[in-house]
């Protein structure tokens, strides 16, 4: 049976809100209709009557307050898209830890909406919320399907952040779980536990926006707890191979901030370039960078910090020694063995795992006068406290070169032994003197080539950053003791799959194809490779609270800021999520097939904000679902 | 004496160079001009760079023809706009007298931008400040004028350009395109036409437009709206009669073809979306479990040959598609057919049960549409390889006459080609293992387990990986084993862009400078005089193509590290 009912009402007996909530009535039933007149049609199954009820509250103010999305209830017997995973219309990534949303419902976003602090002095939240206010009023993501959702009446005017610890620094496992809630009667609530965890709670807000024909709406009814499995989510990215702009680099930052990444690990130095201009040495960025236009002056370094602070971002500044440093052999060519050779004479071992040569003279003590001045230059431009040393792929043929370790080798002394003076004088400076935490990677323990006894570095204040061997290495650091940073390449490498990029390459001009295509760490890495890594596969329960997080890595021997948007995200946002809230679902599964949908709206929301994430799949599978799986 | 600095104005330079400075010999790899694609011929006895006067003008001599026009007055605006600044800055002698002029002259000036137009030219820019260009066709002296906008650098506050050289040039091969899919994600008007200019920029003259496939039906055809309206992506995502003639008139003045693709009877499940009742299969899953695919990707439906309202369609879209674009090439796909989506249809399943083949609703297919396209429409058809060669479905090749149909091959490398070269077919080469830019970039399949596992390696997902990368695009010789008689009918060749994890967002760095290498393999080749291939001196000078790339706006992706460029020789796999 249908019964149409068609009322008419005088503007005048109406407050606003009540007229809010008439117009899905007419969108539901798909037909024009003006506010004065509503025709709708309840299914087959509603009561009759039912219509008539609804309209004997709406007249009653005080009732539509406490029920401000009234006529939404009503609209669950109309055949509203239901909020199952895969079409959940609002898509926070990465997703949250507990999601209570009861009753899906979307209000609009006053116009004057505010986002109200308890701590308006503190710097670093101030930025945060000035610029979530203007994103919020100003974005206009329409997804890719949209939500199907109630109205409610009332706008969502404010939202009240309360921060229990307001002075909590931006270090190391900082608190960054928070609550947010926000009701069907106007307000949003954010309480968090430092700054950092409030920064968050404003990302998940401001995702949980949408644009609607010409307004803004928001879910309404909604409850969301939240925190991340992992402290240290990070992202390298390295600005020696090729220079990476400012800009870009802020960009990068503020695409981490989207995705609630909270490390940024600056490689800023290797052999290629030198771009960092440090006030005790200003030679090796003025001689070993790529050109004036190409250097970060302690102004630029200050303004990056500065910014991903504002997104809860710290900024880990990585200087590679002793290996990777021919660019510093432009300045001070007497403290670099082996500089600017051809990196693979024939017939002889290689001088570097790739073009460009050039170590640092462990026995030289100019080198340590170089070393201690850009390390507490370093430091006294980042604040951060983890200090990353590099020591990776240290070359036994470069140093071998300098005839002063020929000598030293031919005594009968060990490159183990030459590596444990280097890493003997730096390392304290490092702890001691400049009182951070030493970050290594693997190689200077683990190196087939040359290595150091883990006994010479302490465990308490050093941590180990794994590449090789996937979740093996992992195991055999948590094992010594370290606190490990993941990046195993088959895994997190971004720059993988890309072919080769050494010139004068023969292997291209052949007609059999296949293989690696040139790249050392073929294949290239698709989101899903890094969505499903578990990065602590393997470990007992003991090894596993070592593991601290970790990192994509962005080498950029073919990259720069052309195309970096587009070779990092969505990619890294597939790391974000699975070291943020895990990459399994309830059920305990891997939840890949569903993410497919939530990341295709992601990277649309982030292109909208300026990121040029690429696409992962043909626009027809967002609006498909499902019907672009391998398996039905 | 006065008269002396006249004939010889960069006498200083002469002095200063062979005595006093040590300046850098234009040897190939540190070449101080770098064109690209390189010249066949390029003469310059004696290196010298004049600065072009802030007066400089093009001259010419048919100021009425409208694409020219356009070329010569963006030319202008280019020359004296553009700083690029060399990776490697020359150290060449400078001449006195600026270079205040180029004068045109064209032969044929009425010349269409066609298969096999005339691109021959020769261009001499003197030391004493005069440069001349002539060339058969307004096409040829298009590509003339951009060899001279690459003759110019910024130094200091001033522009240089090379004086006292020489260039005579044209392509070895007609063809040199770039295939871009506009259906599986859309790509804006302004990313295509910028995608036409960096192929101007490298002598590259087709855009295959592969307009339509089965996720979508961008293009907004008059007789036919609603495959549009309704098989888009949206109504901001589609392009209007007027976004293509935008596009191909800009095009025309780029001396670039465009060469429309309407894929049938495959890859036409978007046609469902106005259309159901002429497409089998459309809108299922593609791969169910324990039967055969319905389609390659996912993405199903085929046009059904057996009902007439699929040729009244089909007419319909081919007639408004020429009304638009003027090209002769017509591209009518015919690729990957797949039986089992045929057979999903009742009528077709009668049909073979009544022991029709695939192979003869093939043909029907093509028997009615192939006369359309060269009669009625008077193009040339250009099908993909598969129309003759499919393995699952194809026709006999007395079916489509030689000589009004080109096939594009993309499988099996120089084998298929010389299979179509020996049938007699023209070929378009865009095998997939050398010319395919989409590969190497995983799989992009929902729920798919494969990537959950410790044990990396392989493809990773990509059916056609690995990553091709410039040098692999570069070193493909495209008529390689074929006799002579079978290498003349080797048109040219189109690496493909396929955009499936592509949209205008990165386009630009997907698609350059690896476009850039075949573009000079097929222009000049891949070999240096030494008759040896020349990809080791061309990493040089692509880094420095791909800089002047990037300043004109074209975000291509960098090569090598930038230390490279700075250090030749120094990152070669090889000493």
């Amino acid at each position: 049976m249908t019964v149409i009912f068609v009322i008419t009402i005088p503007p005048l007996i109406f407050p606003l809100h009540c007229w809010l909530h008439l117009r899905p009535m007419a969108t539901i039933n798909s037909r024009p209709a003006r506010l004065q007149i509503i025709a709708f049609r309840p299914s087959p199954s509603s009561p009759p009557n039912l219509s008539l009820f609804l309209l004997k509250i709406q007249i009653m103010k005080p009732v539509s307050h406490l029920f401000p999305c009234f006529y939404f209830f009503f609209a669950v017997f109309l055949p509203v898209v239901s909020t199952s995973a895969s079409t959940f219309p609002v898509n926070i990534w990465p997703k949250p830890t507990t999601i209570s949303w009861p009753s899906p419902a979307a209000s609009p976003l006053s116009p004057s909406f505010t986002i109200l602090s308890s701590h308006p002095s503190h710097p670093h939240l101030s930025a945060a919320i000035s610029r979530y206010q203007n994103l919020l009023l100003s974005e206009r993501h329409r997804p890719l399907v949209p939500p199907s959702l109630p109205y409610c009446s009332v706008p969502l005017s404010s939202l009240s952040i309360s921060i229990s610890n307001p002075s909590a620094p931006l270090h190391h496992a900082a608190d960054e779980s928070h609550s947010l809630s926000v009701s069907l009667t106007g307000l949003a609530t954010l309480s968090a536990a430092t700054p950092w965890g409030a920064i968050r709670g404003l990302e998940s807000f401001s995702q949980l926006v949408w644009a609607s024909e010409s307004r803004l709406l928001v879910a309404a009814g909604i409850n969301i707890t939240d925190r991340p499995l992992f402290p240290h989510r990070g992202l390298l990215l390295d600005t020696s191979r090729n220079f990476i702009p400012v800009e870009d680099i802020l960009r990068t930052v503020r695409a981490m901030g989207y995705n609630k990444m909270n490390v940024l690990h600056w490689h800023i130095t290797d052999t290629q370039s030198f771009p960092i201009l440090l006030p005790s040495v200003p030679e090796l960025a003025v001689k070993g960078s790529y050109g004036p236009k190409m250097q970060y002056s302690p102004e630029d370094v200050r303004r990056i910090v500065g910014y991903a602070m504002s997104y809860g971002v710290r900024v880990m500044p990585e200087i590679d020694v002793p290996g990777h440093t021919g660019s510093w052999a432009e300045a001070y060519p007497e403290i670099v063995t082996c500089a600017n050779k051809f990196w693979a004479p024939a017939g002889k071992p290689a001088l570097a795992a790739e073009p460009g040569t050039g170590q640092l003279n462990p026995l030289n003590p100019k080198t340590y006068d170089t070393v201690s001045a850009v390390f507490r230059d370093t430091a006294d431009l980042f604040p951060e406290p983890f200090f990353h040393g590099g020591a990776d792929e240290i070359n036994a043929a470069c140093w071998e070169e300098d005839s002063s370790i020929a000598d030293f080798v031919s005594g009968g002394s060990t490159l183990d032994q030459l590596l444990q003076i280097f890493i003997s004088k730096t390392h304290p400076l490092i702890t001691g003197d400049l009182n951070r935490t030493a970050v290594y990677w693997e190689d200077v323990i683990l190196s087939p080539t040359v290595k150091i006894p883990p006994s010479t570095i302490p465990k308490e204040n050093t941590v180990m950053q794994t590449w090789n061997n996937g979740p093996n290495n992992t195991k055999i650091l948590a094992a010594m003791g370290y606190r490990v940073i993941v990046s195993s390449w088959d895994f997190y490498y971004l720059d993988c799959g890309h072919g080769g990029w050494v010139g004068n390459d023969g292997r291209y001009d052949v007609l059999a194809t296949g293989g690696d295509g040139g790249s050392w760490c073929a294949p290239f890495k698709t989101w899903q490779r890094v969505y499903d890594y578990d990065i602590t596969e393997g470990l007992t329960e003991e090894e596993r609270r070592m593991v601290i997080g970790g990192e994509v890595a962005m080498w950029t021997e073919q990259v720069d800021g052309s195309v970096v948007d587009g070779r990092v995200w969505p990619r890294a946002s597939a790391m974000a999520e699975s070291l943020w809230s895990g990459n399994r679902g309830e059920d305990g599964k891997k939840r890949y097939a569903e993410a497919t949908d939530r990341l295709n709206e992601w990277r649309q929301r982030m292109v909208g904000r300026g990121i040029g994430a690429e696409p992962i799949q043909p626009r027809w599978c967002a609006g498909h679902p499902r019907m672009c799986n391998l398996v039905e």
